[in-house]
């Protein structure tokens, strides 16, 4: 007999802006901190936005603020590891809030195997990808189609990787992805040549994250989750500023 | 009595940080567990937290310096006589 699975849930918020998701993120989080609330993933896709790491720097963004205006691109700071990624629909995003110790993982140990986790679902679809040493992520030969960030609060996690299915992948060409000089990137679209539905993706996703992490997942809605927070009016969420 | 302010273990004990921002600053008042700095591997951002309730007494590793995990990057003190 397997020895039973963790329980974890999983909250997907379907396409929204970077920041009500994150806002979304932080509650959770300090919920899961204070020891309200077990491991949850959070998956979504946001609208286009680039993102600037702890580490990272906006002379990074090789776009002007009148073209990045035009392309409807965000531009904002956040609290992971890492220089600055670009995010879209097609791009799955996946947060997972852990306590490392239910896991027994350092958060060194954690982040590389949310690279594998990248790996092992891009192999489901017969895309053979690895890791790069000193690049960190999932790479297709020289391109990278999945990125890892995460911050570690008390031993909690948040942020997590990021997986090109079938975004627009242009506005890479207007950052130096993860603060390297013009760094070719790909997507599952474009190693398969066909379209993936994002909700197989997910679907594999979790399958291989339950395996990974030893966690079996039920899934929750957004407004389960808006019943877990002891606050959620500064989310502001009944305006509901995204679209599923 | 002082408490150490130490890069927590939550990653490789070779791992080295860089130290991004110090969010309280000597002298100020924090409660135990609250988010004193924070420091970051390439990918990786991690949170120092107060050991203890009491005031930042000092810092050693500055903004931009590096250090490695389970080192002290600074002082607490709680107010009470040892």
């Amino acid at each position: 007999m397997p020895p039973d699975k963790r329980k974890g849930l999983w909250v997907d918020l379907g396409t929204m802006p970077y920041k009500p998701a994150f806002d979304i993120q932080t509650a959770l989080y300090a919920e899961c901190i204070d020891g309200d609330l077990p491991t949850i993933v959070i998956v979504q896709e946001n609208n286009p936005v680039f993102t600037i790491g702890r580490t990272g720097s906006r002379s990074n963004i090789l776009a002007t603020e009148k073209e990045l205006q035009e392309l409807g691109i965000e531009v904002i700071d956040v609290n992971r590891g890492g220089d600055v990624t670009f995010h879209a629909p097609g791009q799955i995003i996946v947060s997972p809030l852990i306590f490392l110790g239910d896991i027994d993982q350092n958060a060194n140990q954690y982040f590389h195997r949310l690279e594998d986790v990248q790996i092992l679902v891009l192999d489901r679809y017969g895309i053979k990808s690895g890791k790069k040493e000193g690049y960190p992520g999932a790479w297709c030969g020289a391109e990278k189609i999945g990125s890892v960030g995460i911050a570690v609060r008390h031993g909690y996690t948040c942020h997590g990787f990021s997986l090109n299915v079938n975004p627009d992948l242009h506005p890479f060409g207007l950052i130096n992805p993860c603060g390297v000089n013009q760094m070719p990137v790909t997507s599952m679209k474009k190693m398969l040549d066909r379209e993936i539905p994002g909700e197989q993706v997910r679907k594999t996703i979790r399958d291989v994250m339950g395996d990974v992490f030893g966690f079996e997942f039920q899934t929750i809605t957004l407004a389960d989750v808006l019943g877990m927070l002891k606050d959620p009016s500064p989310l502001a969420l009944t305006q509901k500023p995204f679209v599923k | 009595m002082d408490y150490d302010i130490v890069v927590p273990s939550t990653a490789d004990g070779a791992l080295q940080v860089t130290m991004v921002s110090w969010i309280r600053k000597p002298g100020d008042s924090v409660e135990m567990g609250q988010d004193l700095a924070e420091a970051s591997t390439e990918k990786i951002t991690l949170y120092i937290t107060a050991p203890v309730t009491g005031t930042v007494k000092n810092i050693t590793v500055d903004e931009g310096e590096k250090a490695d995990v389970g080192d002290v990057v600074g002082t607490m003190s709680d107010g009470k006589e040892e």
